[in-house]
């Protein structure tokens, strides 16, 4: 028989605070944790249940984990209209088969109706305890520790897909193929960057949509329909157009002096900011939805995507282990 | 040589002169034996020594002459030296005779010896064409070989223990190295075994004029069974005005019964299990018992006979009678083989693959459908359960899909979970057919038929078997497995009629459960049956053939859907236990590029709702999946490109969430809506 898991895709994942675990969200409504260190330690053969996650949490049975998130204290999962938080200590101590969740969040008006949203992205404020969470058209501001809802940021005209934060600003992009930059004082925007209307950049065959945002100090990182490029933070006009071979953006991230990319392509590419390309990582997934990389305790990043399995690397150069699902 | 020349004249003119005077002769001789001995004594190497001290004084002397003739030459010691010298000279001389004669005695005694060893030569030669000659002759005679040596004699020791006292007493104390007695012991031996054919030979006559007579006495008695019969038959009709008054038709129960008791244990265990099952529930069953009886009684004879034998057998003296025995017919067999040429090989093998006379066999038939004859038969030898299967099908199925599945084959592969029959159930099999020299149970099953494991069950056998699972025992007694056989037949129909339609691209009726919507905008081009190996070479396939989610055994078909320039081609496996198991569909869609599951998010979703999402096992399942795809077809074209194919679903947001989830999900709102949830 043809396993369900077989077909199932992960679209989020998040290592625990303390380092040892991964977890994975995918489309059946499941999270997967695994345990990193054995798998990160280069001199142990490993059985193929070493490969296989320790334990299975099934949030919301039939609907999709779109986005996780971790705090010192939870692991936030984003499914569809609703938000559930689950406190890291019962996830790695009590019976995973009775885990439920320690709190959730329903997103305002949009539960239980045909038009329910789903929970593309949340992002973490780490010095005011705030959550920005991205669910159609709109980006919600929570205060974490009472739960409330602080503030609708509703400028975008269609599903937000990512987010990115600094101390003052907020970079959102959406499916609407506007990419815009909130002033947190004010919770306005300030500026807005449209890629799928500069030539070089658009790809109409693929759409306009926003699939990955990212930035520091002097660029702004985006792609999605549209080719992956960069965008100096100020003057708001494009510097590099990335040379991928891809059918669409997913993740991209400044990292290190690097910009990691991947999405619909079978390689993961590693680029220096003039686009040249560092490595290419051929993938298991047809898509990739989500990496996620630490150094301490474990130097380890993990690809995942429309595929059962997670690709695991030690450096962003080539597959070291591969996790399965099943 | 002038020297020569005039002693040989000398020679002769003193034998012209022998015949004058013969006193004259006598001093001649004298001189000559005189000369001859003493040539012969003398040594020639002094007188080499004498003839050049006497050259090197003439020199001398001459010298002295010529000073004298210079000084003085009227002196009168030259004269003396001239006769000095002369006398030399006769020295000289005398030594060149004696030379000579020497020299003619070592010719002479050469030319003897030279002679001598002629004759030794000659000798020796004689002497080895003599050796030669010898040693072809005992070279001949080592070759010899007499006809004796092709015959076979009875072992020595038989002989010493058979033979009359007569023959053998002066063997009592044989030994094998002694070669006269060998050879008289091997005269005796013939003698022996002459005698012996002799009497074999009459023994032999004899008995063929026995069985003559015994033939003839069974003539005779067969004509009188035979004159008994119709007086039998006489009695039976004349009762049968009584069986009908008494309403009871025992005749074809009777035929039937007598039969059944015929039949080999393991078949009637089955027969009576069947047809009492028959008779209880009512259903579209028909037992029969095929074969010819006679054959069976006769076969229940021999068997019969057989088992005294193996009786017999037990003991193991009798056993090695049997063995030589064996090797005697072995041997006629050889020598019947040089004319008939036949493998023996091959003859084994068909004595192997014996089957009893009798066979069962049931037809399953549903009304208006296609009906299912299966023959059981008795492997004698095997010892095993043998199933060959025939289905006739109703006229109005003409496609070629749809006749496959109803293949009796097809139908009955993998009834119970992995029984493909392919592998003989008793493990005995395996070397037995080694012995006969046939490599595997498979390459025998257009022979004999399939050897499934249920059929061993529902005959009461039992093997030893690799995996022993309580359900399969559980599911084995005839009730079950007809009870299987009646849905798999149910299953196949209804399979067969939907394979039917879609082969005239049309598609079957949707039941009314199914959620999906009843139009779509997309055509179905084609249908066909593909092959394994085809279907394994397809590059979208290959993940399922890599998990081993398919195998030989399975069904194999190829769908394509067109919409304008767009085209899906869906290959779709259908396994023997259809509907139990989902039929699995690979797909590829050929739009803006290829795109299947391992490179396309949207191809990949398809392939899961329809492989892993559809919960409900019904027999029109296949349709409704063929129907869901291809309303996911139309929202792929129409949410991927709505300008190309205008839309005709009702979807509230083409893509939704990160990974761009298309609505495929439809919902039995209204006309119709699909949604992503």
């Amino acid at each position: 028989m043809l396993n369900k898991d077989f077909y199932s895709t992960i679209l989020a994942q998040v290592i625990s605070p303390c380092g040892n675990y991964l977890v994975t969200g995918d489309t059946s409504g499941k999270l997967s944790v695994f345990h990193l260190s054995k798998i990160t330690q280069s001199d142990v053969v490993l059985s193929k249940e070493d490969l296989l996650p320790k334990y299975k949490i099934i949030v919301k049975e039939g609907f999709q984990i779109n986005s996780l998130l971790t705090t010192p204290q939870f692991l936030i999962v984003g499914v569809v209209g609703e938000i559930f938080g689950y406190n890291w200590k019962s996830i790695r101590t009590t019976n995973p088969q009775r885990n439920k969740p320690d709190w959730s969040i329903d997103i305002p008006n949009r539960k239980n109706t045909l038009d329910t949203m789903d929970i593309n992205v949340i992002n973490y404020d780490t010095i005011n305890n705030h959550i920005f969470v991205g669910c159609g058209d709109t980006i919600y501001v929570f205060d974490l520790e009472r739960r409330k809802l602080l503030k609708n940021l509703s400028k975008h005209v269609d599903c937000v897909n990512c987010l990115s934060n600094s101390e003052t600003d907020l970079i959102s992009g959406a499916d609407d193929g506007v990419v815009n930059i909130w002033d947190l004082r004010s919770y306005k925007v300030t500026n807005k960057i449209v890629p799928h209307l500069s030539e070089p950049v658009a790809r109409t065959e693929l759409g306009k949509w926003i699939g990955a945002v990212s930035a520091n100090e002097d660029y702004v990182l985006c792609g999605g329909g549209p080719r992956l490029s960069l965008w100096h933070y100020r003057f708001l006009t494009y510097s590099t157009v990335f040379p991928m071979d891809d059918k669409g953006i997913h993740v991209a991230e400044i990292y290190k002096e690097k910009i990691l990319a991947g999405g619909r392509s079978r390689l993961f590419y590693q680029m220096s900011f003039i686009g040249d390309v560092i490595s290419e990582i051929p993938v298991s997934a047809a898509t990739i939805y989500s990496i996620v990389h630490q150094e301490e305790p474990h130097n380890v990043s993990c690809l995942a995507g429309s595929s059962p399995k997670v690709d695991v690397c030690s450096s962003f150069m080539y597959k070291n282990q591969q996790l399965s699902l099943y | 040589m002038v020297k020569d020349a005039s002693s040989s004249s000398i020679k002769k003119k003193r034998k012209a002169t022998n015949a004058e005077a013969d006193s004259e002769i006598d001093i001649y001789k004298k001189v000559i034996e005189f000369e001859d001995k003493e040539s012969t004594n003398r040594q020639g190497s002094i007188d080499a020594n004498l003839y050049f001290e006497l050259c090197q004084d003439i020199r001398n002397l001459l010298t002295e002459v010529f000073e004298l003739k210079q000084t003085d030459p009227s002196s009168k010691k030259l004269r003396d030296i001239q006769t000095e010298i002369f006398i030399k000279m006769c020295f000289i001389k005398k030594l060149n005779r004696t030379d000579k004669i020497r020299h003619v005695f070592g010719k002479e005694t050469l030319a003897t010896e030279k002679q001598k060893c002629d004759s030794i030569k000659l000798n020796y030669q004689n002497l080895v064409y003599e050796l030669h000659h010898l040693v072809t002759e005992t070279s001949k005679c080592l070759a010899f070989k007499s006809k004796d040596e092709d015959i076979e004699l009875v072992p020595f020791e038989e002989f010493m223990k058979e033979a009359p006292e007569s023959l053998t007493k002066k063997f009592l104390d044989y030994d094998a190295n002694d070669r006269v007695q060998k050879h008289s012991l091997r005269l005796a031996r013939l003698e022996w075994e002459l005698t012996q054919r002799k009497n074999l030979a009459h023994l032999c006559k004899s008995l063929v004029e026995e069985q003559k007579k015994l033939g003839q006495d069974l003539v005779e008695r067969k004509d009188k069974l035979n004159a008994l019969r119709p007086l039998l038959m006489n009695i039976i009709n004349s009762t049968k005005p009584l069986q009908e008054h008494l309403d009871i038709s025992l005749k074809e129960m009777r035929v039937e019964h007598k039969l059944a008791y015929l039949l080999p244990d393991p078949l009637y265990i089955f027969y009576v299990n069947v047809v009492s099952y028959k008779n209880v529930n009512d259903l579209n069953l028909e037992v029969e018992i095929i074969g010819d009886q006679d054959d069976a009684v006769q076969w229940k004879e021999s068997a019969q006979e057989g088992h005294f034998l193996k009786d017999d057998e037990s003991d193991e003296q009798d056993q090695e009678v049997a063995e030589v025995e064996e090797v005697v017919e072995v041997k006629k067999r050889r020598h019947r083989k040089s004319i008939q040429q036949v493998d023996p090989m091959e003859e084994k093998k068909n004595k192997l693959l014996e089957i009893h006379p009798l066979k069962v066999e049931i037809t399953a038939s549903l009304p208006d459908g296609p009906s299912l004859t299966i023959i059981f038969s008795y492997q004698t030898r095997l010892k095993i359960i043998t199933v060959t299967s025939n289905a006739t099908l109703p006229t109005k199925m003409t496609g070629n899909c749809a006749k496959d599945v109803l293949m009796g084959d097809n139908i009955l592969c993998e009834l119970i979970d992995g029984d493909t029959g392919f592998e003989s159930p008793n493990p005995i099999t395996k070397y037995q057919i080694k012995k006969v020299g046939v490599t595997s149970f498979q390459s025998l099953i257009p022979h004999i038929g399939y050897a499934y494991h249920w059929a061993q069950k529902i005959c009461g056998m039992d093997f030893l078997s690799k995996q022993m699972n309580c359900d399969e025992v559980g599911s084995t007694n005839v009730e079950n497995v007809m009870k299987i056989l009646f849905k798999r037949l149910e299953s196949r129909t209804d399979l067969a009629n939907q394979l039917q339609l879609l082969e005239q691209n049309i598609l079957p009726k949707l039941p009314k459960s199914a959620e999906c919507p009843p139009t779509s905008a997309c055509s179905m081009t084609k249908w066909s049956c593909i092959t394994y190996q085809k279907y394994c070479q397809k590059e979208f396939t290959r993940a399922f053939v890599e998990e081993d989610l398919v195998c030989p055994n399975d069904l194999f078909y190829s769908l394509l859907l067109t919409r304008a320039n767009a085209s899906l081609e869906a290959l779709i496996v259908i396994k023997n236990n259809y509907p139990q198991s989902l039929p699995l569909f690979s797909l590829c869609m050929k739009f803006n590029g290829v795109h299947f599951a391992e490179n396309n998010d949207e191809v990949r979703d398809m392939e899961r709702l329809l492989n892993v999402e559809i919960s409900e096992k019904i027999s029109s399942v296949l349709t409704v999946q063929i129907a869901r795809l291809r309303s996911y077809f139309d929202v792929y074209l129409e949410t991927t490109d709505s300008k190309a194919f205008p839309q005709t679903m009702t979807f509230i947001r083409p893509t939704c969430a990160r990974n761009r989830k298309r609505p495929f999900k439809f919902r039995n709102m209204g006309n119709g809506i699909f949604t992503q949830y």
